[in-house]
Parts: structure tokens; C-alpha cells; sequence
């Protein structure tokens, strides 16, 4: 397989995407059936037996003054606009990021001390097993997330169980502060990064 | 999140202590700073932030000069060069642009008796701030730069004499150089070695300090240990004909070893322990196996069973073996980013990406007869030999157990914590019979403060 490039990667449709609206109609591909049932409902972390908030999806607060916890959905939207550094397609389109992935410890229904860290657990699944760019999406991820969420989050952006050959390197090299404040020095790869991050508003 | 029930050491010598936040220095950074280092003599602490340092009084918290325009991206890591005549200061920054950069302070003849001593302990009131800083960053020379790595330079390091500086980078390499210059501030130096065993980005380097050591065996006294990214450490010698070998490998963490520190103080004629910290979440030390000069050529082969290929130099009567007699207990939930071992207390301090900020103390397990103060006090000038009559008490270190004296939870509020320091107090809340006696800690964070903390 060609490393550089994915030349038919599989694009989900805006609507398939989740999001907060609810859907009146679900498309029901078969390929689909999962990710469309978890889109169709709320998500999964409104069923879980922590979660003792009242939530009405239909009245998104637009009071800037009452604090909502940051949740899944909230994380997904953050990070489903950036651009795939290929493709000229979003990474929430090309399923790198989906909302099932990602995971919030302790979860946003948990009240806590405002400095209490937070851990956001994002696994991506790269376009290609042996996608040389698994470090660029997942640094995209974790870039815009470190810029986007308040500083009591830390952000851990793991490639998916399976998806990638490198899997352990490259998650090491996400882990590592260091590396990653380097590379936002690196012109070249900067460039990319913003280039990809352009999409998000 | 740390754990809620903190045990309580029952002696004094390992009692529980509070941690204080005390006023952050000013100005401050506001962006991300990566470690402050105080001076080995002088109330300075030099923080890395950005692309320059920034020095601080440790009498005023306030800034005293500020490095910058030497380097083109971060600086990550900044060393004091030690044993300068008075007046003079040298620091070496090493950064992201690959380079390490050595910069100069002399006091100018212009000046009027012990300026510089006067503005470092801040007495200088009558003169206004903004002249003092324009002086200040016009006093310190670029002096030279270092070049040779591929890629960032995480960390530098002065051997306990000066001679020799020790930097690492993210191309997996250590550099040793030396200086050769006639005088102290000819600026020649040489590069003497370029260590490349380890397989990933070498974080930090450390050197043994001088206490209560001499060389071992054809090797002569300087130590050089490393912690990579190949979650690794190893230990390089000198074999005395200017070849550095590493002696040992220390393979325990399994996660990048984010940094180390020697033991400042060891007990009676020990050989420095050396306290390890990693993104595993964990502290350890390791020591040193001393056997009787006729053991050590004994074949040991394990500790390179499964490193294959050892080069040429390392003939197996070289190496040394080295074990991880501790774990300290368990106090971070994430990545431990640093430590810092008191020579005055012993106690160690670390810190990292959860934000606590935790202190440990080291407690003997047995209640054995413990050395005099007198005779420990003796071997520490160095005149005494390494063994002399004590090889029934060099055999393997007394069993200690490491506590946790006192935790500080969100020490820089939510942000991470990149560094953490023991330091003395210079400053006017410091009672003045305590200043230049009484320890604090200084953290440096994400957030750009610098922050001292009493500690009682």
C-alpha cells in the first residue's frame, strides 16, 4: 500500500456526523448501523449510571453565564473540523476521530474542585495502517485541544488499538510534552498543523 | 488524583512538613517555563522560558537580568558554570535550535567595590528599576556558541570542577566537551566525546558531584549518567586515556526517564545513589554494587546479557553493576517531570504534570548503630580512601524506607509543573540569621510563575 496516501478514503456525509441536533431520520447504511445508532441517540454518556444531570438536547443554553461541564460531544466537535492534512476533507468525515472515542476522566457529570485535572482520552484511528502522518493527525488533535480546553485538562491522543502498525511510537511521541512544544517550533511541520487547524473556527 | 491518606513518619527526622506558597517572583513569564536553577554560591535562580533566561534575585524575587537573543527557538535548560572567581558569572543555555549557548557577566571595572554583590542581594534601592535592567541586559556577553547536535538540546551540565560540560539532545546523543582555554574566560572548548548508545532522545544529563568519591579502578573521578526516552540510564567513565565508556545500563522505568539527580550527600564513604524520575510515574534510586577492587574483575555477565553489541571499549571488567534499591512511594498520577534531592536535609521533592508537589524523607528501617557526625564529616574532605577500612559496612547500602513527608495538590493551580528545586532563602520575609541557611522549593510551570514555597 502506498504510504503517502489514501487515494479512496471513506467519507461520511455531514449528516452522518454526530452532533447535539437530534436527527430526525438516521441514514441506515449497513456499514453504518453502529456509528449511526450512537448518533441517532444521545450519547453514550448520558446512560451512564453517574450521570444524574438533566439534560434537554433541545434547549442549548445560550447563556454564557451558566457554566456546562465540557463533555464528549463538546471534545468531538473541537476536533471533527480539522483538516485532513491530505485530504481536503475533515477528520470527523474520514472517521479519524469519532465520538465513541472519546473519553473524559472523571467524567463532566462529576462536580470538582475548578483546578481538579481532567483527563480527555482521544484515540484516533488513521486513514491507512501505515499512515505516515498517524503522528500529524494525533498532534493536530492534541494541539488544538491543549489550545481550545482550559488548562486543568490534559490531553492524551492515542492511535486506536489495531488501526496502526507503529501504534506504541507513535503514542510515545504524543505523550511527550517536550516533543510536541518542539514541534510547534518546527516551521515546516507548523505549517502543516496550521494549515490543518484552519478549518476549526 | 493523589492519594488522600498520607502516612505519617513517626521520627523527627522524617516528620511531616507543610508546603507554603509564597510570593511568585516578578515579573512574571506568562508563558511556559521550563526549569529555574539557583546559582551554587549567589542568590540568583536562572528560569529557561521561551527563547531566553531570565535570571532572579533570590533577595528581591524580582528579576535581575534577563539572556535573550541567543537563540533562535526555546530554551529548555540552563547550568551555572561552578568555581568562578567572584564577580563573574558564566551560564550555559541549551535549546531547541540544537545549539548550547555560554554567556558571560563580568562586573565592569566602572563599577564601584562589590556591585554586583550589592545588586544581587538587592540593597540597591536607591538606584530605580529601569536602569538597573538596562545595565543588567547589557552585562551579559553571548559569549560562544556550542554546535554539533541534530536536533534539541534538552538538557546541560557542568562537571563538579567546570571543566567539563555535558549537553543531550533528541538526537539520541551526548556530547561532552571541555574547556581548554588557559583562562577562565578564553572560551575554548573542545569536543571530547560524543556518546550514541542510547535509542531515543536523551533527556537529561547529570555529573556525579565530588564528595566522598575518588576514581574506580583505571578510571578517574568523573561520572557522567544520562536518562533517555529509550527509557533508560546509563553511567559513562573516563578509562584515564580520555575515552568514555559506559559502565552501566540501568533498565527499570517503562516509560521515558524524564531526569535524574545524584545523591548530594552521601552516608559515610557510599558512592552516590542516583535518584531517577519518569513519565511511568515513578522516583527510584539505584546504587552502586561496591565490591573489593580483586571482585570486580570476576565475570559477571548479566547486567549485558541482552544488550548484544558492546562496543570494543567496554571490556567486561569495565562495567559496573548498579541496582534499584528503592521506589519511592507512589504520589503522582502522571508523567513525574522533576526532582530535587537537598543536600542540607536529604529529603527529596518532586513534581510534574498532575501539579502536586510532594516531599519524601528517608528513614532507616533497622536501628543500627549509625556513623558519628565526626567521622562522616572526615571521609567528606575527600582525604580519607574510599574503602579505608570499611569494607564490612560498604556491602550493600543499610535498608532505609522513603515516606511521603507532605503533598501540595494544584501547586501552580491547574497547570502542570515542569521543574522543581530546592534552593536556599535570601529573601526580607526570611528572618536574617536563617538567610542563606533556610531551604525552600522553587517551582516553575506552564503558567510562566516561578514559585518559592516554605517548607516547615
Amino acid at each position: 500500500m502506498d504510504n503517502k496516501d489514501n487515494a479512496n478514503p471513506t467519507i461520511l456525509t455531514a449528516s452522518e456526523l454526530p452532533t447535539r441536533q437530534i436527527k430526525k431520520k438516521t441514514p441506515a447504511s449497513a456499514d453504518d448501523a453502529k456509528f449511526a445508532d450512537a448518533v441517532s441517540r444521545r450519547p453514550l454518556f448520558l446512560s451512564d449510571p453517574f450521570c444524574d444531570v438533566s439534560w434537554s438536547d433541545g434547549t442549548e443554553s445560550e447563556d454564557d453565564f451558566v457554566e456546562e461541564p465540557i463533555d464528549e460531544q463538546e471534545i468531538y466537535d473541537l476536533i471533527s473540523n480539522i483538516t485532513d492534512p491530505e485530504h481536503p476533507i475533515s477528520l470527523g468525515q474520514l472517521a479519524v476521530v469519532n465520538l465513541p472515542d472519546v473519553e473524559i476522566t472523571p467524567p463532566p457529570s462529576t462536580p470538582c474542585d475548578p483546578n481538579a485535572l481532567r483527563r480527555v482520552l482521544v484515540k484516533v484511528t488513521p486513514t491507512i495502517t501505515h499512515c505516515s502522518l498517524a503522528t500529524v493527525l494525533g498532534l493536530g488533535v492534541r494541539v488544538r485541544l491543549e489550545q481550545a480546553l482550559p488548562p486543568n485538562y490534559r490531553v492524551d491522543v492515542v492511535i486506536k488499538e489495531g488501526s496502526h502498525s507503529q501504534d506504541d511510537q507513535v503514542n510515545k511521541q504524543l505523550a511527550d510534552k517536550e516533543r510536541v512544544a518542539a514541534a510547534l517550533e518546527n516551521d515546516t511541520l507548523k505549517g502543516v498543523l496550521d494549515k490543518m487547524l484552519e478549518s476549526c473556527v | 488524583m493523589p492519594p488522600a491518606d498520607i502516612e505519617s513518619p513517626s521520627t523527627g527526622a522524617t516528620s511531616a512538613v507543610k508546603l507554603t506558597a509564597l510570593t511568585p517572583f516578578k515579573p512574571e513569564l506568562y508563558d511556559r517555563a521550563w526549569q529555574s536553577i539557583p546559582h551554587p554560591t549567589l542568590p540568583l535562580i536562572a528560569t529557561a522560558h521561551e527563547k531566553s533566561t531570565t535570571v532572579f534575585s533570590l533577595s528581591t524575587l524580582t528579576s535581575h537580568s534577563t539572556l535573550s537573543g541567543g537563540h533562535t527557538r526555546s530554551v529548555r535548560s540552563v547550568a551555572w558554570k561552578p568555581n568562578l572567581s567572584p564577580h563573574k558569572l558564566c551560564l550555559v543555555s541549551g535549546s531547541f535550535d540544537s545549539t548550547a549557548g555560554l554567556w558571560r557577566w563580568e562586573e565592569e571595572k566602572k563599577a564601584t567595590g562589590d556591585d554586583l554583590e550589592v545588586e544581587i542581594t538587592g540593597a540597591s534601592a536607591n538606584n530605580d528599576d529601569s536602569s538597573d535592567k538596562d545595565d543588567a541586559e547589557k552585562d551579559w556577553e553571548f559569549a560562544l556558541v556550542l554546535e554539533g547536535h541534530d536536533s534539541e538540546i534538552k538538557s546541560v551540565a557542568f562537571s563538579p570542577s567546570g571543566q567539563y560540560l555535558a549537553t543531550c539532545s533528541r538526537d539520541k546523543s551526548v556530547w561532552i566537551w571541555e574547556d581548554v582555554g588557559v583562562n577562565e574566560d578564553d572560551d575554548e572548548w573542545e569536543t571530547v566525546a560524543v556518546l550514541n548508545e542510547h535509542d531515543g532522545d536523551v533527556k537529561a544529563v547529570a555529573w556525579c558531584p565530588d564528595s566522598a568519591r575518588s576514581g574506580r579502578g583505571r578510571y578517574s573521578s568523573d561520572v557522567l549518567a544520562s536518562a533517555s526516552y529509550d527509557d533508560t540510564v546509563r553511567i559513562w567513565r573516563e578509562d584515564g586515556d580520555g575515552e568514555w565508556v559506559c559502565v552501566a545500563v540501568l533498565e527499570g522505568h517503562t516509560g521515558t526517564v524524564w531526569g535524574l539527580q545524584w545523591e548530594p550527600k552521601p552516608e559515610g564513604t557510599r558512592f552516590p545513589r542516583l535518584l531517577t524520575w519518569s513519565a511511568d510515574q515513578t522516583l527510584r534510586l539505584w546504587s552502586l554494587k561496591e565490591e573489593d577492587e580483586e571482585e570486580e574483575n570476576a565475570p559477571t555477565q548479566h547486567a549485558w546479557g541482552s544488550l548484544g553489541g558492546i562496543p570494543n571499549t567496554m571490556r567486561r571488567s569495565l562495567k559496573e553493576e548498579w541496582e534499584c534499591t528503592a521506589t519511592l512511594p507512589k504520589a503522582h498520577t502522571r508523567d513525574v517531570y522533576s526532582a530535587s534531592w537537598s543536600a542540607d536535609s536529604a529529603r527529596i521533592a518532586s513534581t510534574g504534570s498532575d501539579g502536586v508537589v510532594v516531599v519524601y524523607g528517608e528513614e532507616r528501617t533497622t536501628a543500627d548503630s549509625e556513623m558519628s557526625q565526626d567521622e562522616a564529616a572526615v571521609e567528606l574532605d575527600g582525604d580519607v580512601q574510599m574503602r579505608n577500612g570499611n569494607d564490612g559496612k560498604a556491602q550493600g547500602p543499610p535498608p532505609t524506607t522513603w515516606k511521603v513527608l507532605g503533598t501540595t495538590d494544584y501547586g501552580h493551580g491547574p497547570f502542570e509543573i515542569n521543574h522543581v528545586t530546592w534552593c536556599k532563602r535570601y529573601d526580607l520575609e526570611c528572618a536574617p540569621e536563617r538567610r542563606g541557611i533556610e531551604e525552600m522549593l522553587v517551582t516553575t510551570g506552564d503558567d510562566g510563575v516561578v514559585r518559592p514555597w516554605q517548607v516547615s
